[in-house]
């Protein structure tokens, strides 16, 4: 095993070293974010037309830039820019007036409920299908749910939301279209749709058109895991033993799938919640994309920095979380 | 047995899902859709309709303008110009702020100031900078005068949007609170606003035009046009804004939704350089373009009947607006003679640039143009973008030919003109939204001449003639249509509403039917 009883164990060290550096990697990558967005607002539209007014004068208009600090080469801007971010502050929004990152963080409970509920969707059914389909892959069942995730993995998400709501709303008028419906104050601006009927009822629609790509990708990766699984020897062994169904795919194949499946699905959280920005704009869902796409439209420059800066962030520390804890749960993994 | 159980829970439990889509509640709350969310509570903060319909629920002008475009009084009871730069405004007694506070000439005073600083507040800095005092009348605090520092033959014409905010309230916050939590006098009350979601009034019992009708108005921005649909044909909303041309038969086929239409007062045309040496500085080429252009097609093909061809830039209420003015018609043998008789037989290329996420259909009027003007010879390179690309290149007056739409916030062609088509002089404050530098010096003069009479009547008689020798001798634009303002209404709540020229949805004139 690793080490003396003094010293902390080695691997443990290896751990806490691997942890360190990818923090620093992660710094770097926020840095090269950041300055990529500041490149691209060059090209963006300029904020100052809009916030002077329609009927400014030029003069006016370099009054507004002047102040917002606009007319200062890009270099200047972006050093304020980070030395103002590392104190925490990410200024205000250009149009709302707001400090920006209030605006992100007021808006992320929604963005974050969406993600869950269907991240969940996608792997109990995604496992639930694929496990399925591959105890007889060429069933007429397992060959309609691979179609069905074909469908999944190319249909374009509008267009899956879209048909949700004119299927569900319009002509069956069971869920509603749009909205987060109501919810309830958890603490301070947190808000919680998942614990009212009418929550979860606004909650269904966006989270099967978010999921759904990530159900498919999951079912295919369960199947492909399961079919090699059940023609393993030690999965045979089991079947010879004479031990039921279900403990044999359950414990000793299907357990041995998950690793990768749980992996993969780790790695999609933050997807989910840093680019729901389709499905949110379609079910006019109260989360961040929607606060970007609002952002970009009104060229709202701070707000779409924070944002971007935001995610980024969220996918690093998701990332670094899942390959840690892949590590605890299989100890064959090195951090070098 | 565990499996009957799990079904009868799964079924219950879209028993309950289902239902509760049916029960509903009393009618005492209007819901609209609208298709932008307000981007701050700050009635000064932004000069987009979409924020300034929701402003003017809950704050009051000076003056408001009722559901035809007329100036009527609001927070002043009348108003008179004394003299170039002086108006003068009797005040309503006995007004007070959602907060009791109330309302008197300093809070004029302080929020007509307010419009002057540059950052982070106000979107009217043009207004604001031209105002230089404002005071009261012989000591009298009911009757004050609001100075100038130039003739703003107009001024009067924009206080409907310029709202009176409270001094002391207003003074005492941050400006991160006053973009959250709105302090009017208007006819409803801010109750709740979570930003993406909705935005819950309740009326003001105590407003001094009376309560109005419908106790809670929700609004809810839904930026995707077919989910605003569905939302009203599902009946979760109770009217909606804009209807896009494509759903149009949607909502119609659907027995629960009426659609009510009206002009919109934004004129689509398009600009066109004239400097020397440029094809467009003969007003020939103008003509010919004008008369190649099949705006009937463009209508009944582009915009599916949705729009009404235009012969000038402004609409039926704008000071300026003449109806004798005509559109050229639709002749393309007479736009090739047109053309070859100012030496372009064989036409000539052009660059055509325009927004494509700006105004209906906006890209497919520009192809459409495109391919009628290759019939008569012109050959145009279509340069479409986003509008946040687009509106910085009018800035920069360098296009040669450009769709943009219009019309003037504040009801008035002259001043619409100087920002449009005078020529460009940041100085003195022209032309600052004269993307192809247009410039004409009779026209110049014409609105310059215009701009220091006094007397209304005659002003609007001045703007009138500029107008006709715009559109009809110099061909200064290609106007092409209004475009068409759409509502829906989910007729089981039986609303009683009529569409405003300005499209703002303004609670207290709403209703429900019995």
């Amino acid at each position: 095993m690793c080490g003396g009883a003094l010293k902390a164990p080695p691997c443990l060290i290896s751990m806490i070293s691997y942890i360190i550096r990818r923090i620093g990697q992660s710094v770097v990558v926020l840095f090269v974010v950041s300055f990529l967005c500041f490149g691209i607002f060059q090209f963006l539209g300029d904020p100052v037309l809009t916030l002077a007014g329609r009927y400014a004068t030029q003069e006016q208009q370099e009054l507004v830039r002047r102040t917002l600090g606009l007319d200062k080469p890009f270099y200047v801007q972006y050093a304020i820019f980070i030395r103002n971010a590392l104190r925490g502050n990410f200024g205000l929004s250009y149009t709302s007036q707001v400090p920006v990152m209030r605006m992100i963080l007021e808006r992320f409970p929604a963005s974050l409920e969406l993600a869950l509920v269907a991240m969940f969707i996608a792997l109990t059914l995604g496992i639930t299908l694929g496990v399925v389909s591959s105890l007889r892959p060429r069933s007429p069942l397992s060959r309609a749910i691979m179609a069905g995730s074909l469908l999944g993995i190319s249909l374009p998400t509008f267009l899956v939301g879209i048909l949700l709501i004119l299927i569900f709303s319009v002509w069956l008028r069971v869920l509603p279209p749009f909205g987060r419906g109501e919810v309830m104050r958890i603490v301070g601006r947190w808000r919680s749709g998942l614990l009212t009927l009418d929550g979860l009822r606004h909650l269904i629609l966006p989270a099967i058109t978010l999921g759904l790509y990530q159900l498919a990708v999951l079912l295919r990766l369960t199947r492909g895991g399961m079919l090699e699984a059940l023609a393993e020897d030690y999965t045979r062994t089991a079947w010879a033993k004479g031990l039921p169904q279900r403990a044999v795919i359950f414990k000793h194949a299907l357990r041995n799938v998950l690793i990768p499946v749980v992996t993969m699905a780790g790695l999609q959280m933050g997807e989910l919640i840093g680019f729901s920005i389709v499905t949110e704009s379609i079910f006019q869902w109260p989360g961040m994309g929607n606060l970007l796409l609002t952002a970009i439209y009104e060229s709202d420059h701070p707000v779409i920095v924070a944002y971007v800066m935001f995610v980024a962030g969220l996918i690093l520390f998701i990332n670094l979380a899942v390959d840690i804890l892949y590590g605890i749960l299989n100890p064959k993994i090195r951090y070098d | 047995m565990k499996g009957r159980v799990a079904w009868i829970l799964i079924g219950l439990f879209v028993a309950i899902l289902g239902s509760a889509s049916i029960l509903g509640m009393a009618k005492d709350t209007l819901v609209v859709a609208v298709m932008a969310p307000p981007r701050t509570m700050n009635p000064h903060g932004s000069d987009a309709d979409c924020n300034l319909q929701i402003m003017a629920n809950i704050f009051d002008g000076l003056l408001q303008r009722d559901a035809d475009g007329n100036l009527l009084p609001a927070l002043a009871t009348s108003w008179e110009r004394v003299d170039a730069l002086t108006w003068r405004f009797h005040l309503r007694q006995g007004v007070k702020f959602h907060n009791g506070n109330d309302f008197t000439w300093e809070d004029v005073k302080f929020s007509l100031e307010r419009l002057k600083e540059p950052y982070p507040v106000s979107e009217f800095l043009a207004f604001g900078g031209a105002i230089a005092e404002v005071r009261p009348v012989d000591g009298d605090p009911w009757t004050i005068d609001i100075v100038t520092t130039k003739p703003v033959p107009w001024f009067v014409q924009n206080l409907h949007q310029i709202f009176i905010m409270d001094k002391e309230s207003t003074e005492t916050r941050s400006i991160g609170e006053i973009g959250e939590y709105p302090i009017g006098t208007g006819p409803y009350k801010f109750v709740e606003w979570v930003k993406g979601s909705y935005l819950k009034l309740e009326a003001n019992e105590d407003y001094w035009g009376g309560p109005p009708p419908i106790k809670y108005v929700v609004f809810k921005p839904i930026t995707e046009s077919s989910t605003r649909v569905a939302a009203l044909i599902s009946g979760e909303v109770d009217l909606i804004q804009d209807v896009p041309v494509e759903l149009f038969d949607m909502v119609k086929s659907s027995p629960n939704a009426e659609i009510i239409t009206r002009p919109s007062r934004r004129s689509i045309w398009l600009g066109l350089r004239n400097s020397p040496g440029f094809p467009g500085s003969d007003v020939r080429v103008r003509k010919a373009i004008y008369m190649a252009i099949n705006e009937d097609e463009i209508i009944e093909k582009v915009m599916m009947g949705h729009a009404f061809p235009c012969s000038q830039i402004p609409d039926p209420p704008t000071v300026g607006y003449d109806a004798s003015i005509e559109r050229l018609p639709y002749d393309p043998e007479e736009a090739k003679r047109l053309l070859a008789e100012a030496g372009y037989p064989d036409g000539f290329t052009i660059k055509l640039t325009g927004p494509n996420d700006r105004y209906v259909q906006d890209e497919q009027i520009a192809q459409a143009v495109a391919t009628q003007l290759a019939k008569v010879g012109i050959r145009v390179e279509l340069d479409i973008k986003p509008k946040a690309i687009f509106f910085p290149e009018i800035d920069q007056h360098g296009l040669d030919f450009y769709l943009i739409g219009w019309f003037d916030g504040s009801y008035d062609f002259g001043r619409s003109f100087t920002k449009l088509l005078h020529t460009v002089d940041p100085e003195r404050g022209y032309g600052g939204l004269n993307g192809a530098s247009y410039s004409d010096p009779v026209l110049d003069k014409l609105l310059e001449a215009s701009s220091s009479i006094v007397d209304p009547t005659l002003r609007a008689d001045a703007l009138r003639l500029l107008n006709r020798v715009a559109m009809q001798e110099k061909i200064a634009v290609i106007p092409l249509h209004y475009q068409e303002d759409t509502y829906a209404l989910y007729k089981p709540s039986n609303v009683q509403f009529q569409p405003r020229p300005d499209g703002w949805i303004v609670c207290k004139d709403i209703s429900f039917g019995e």
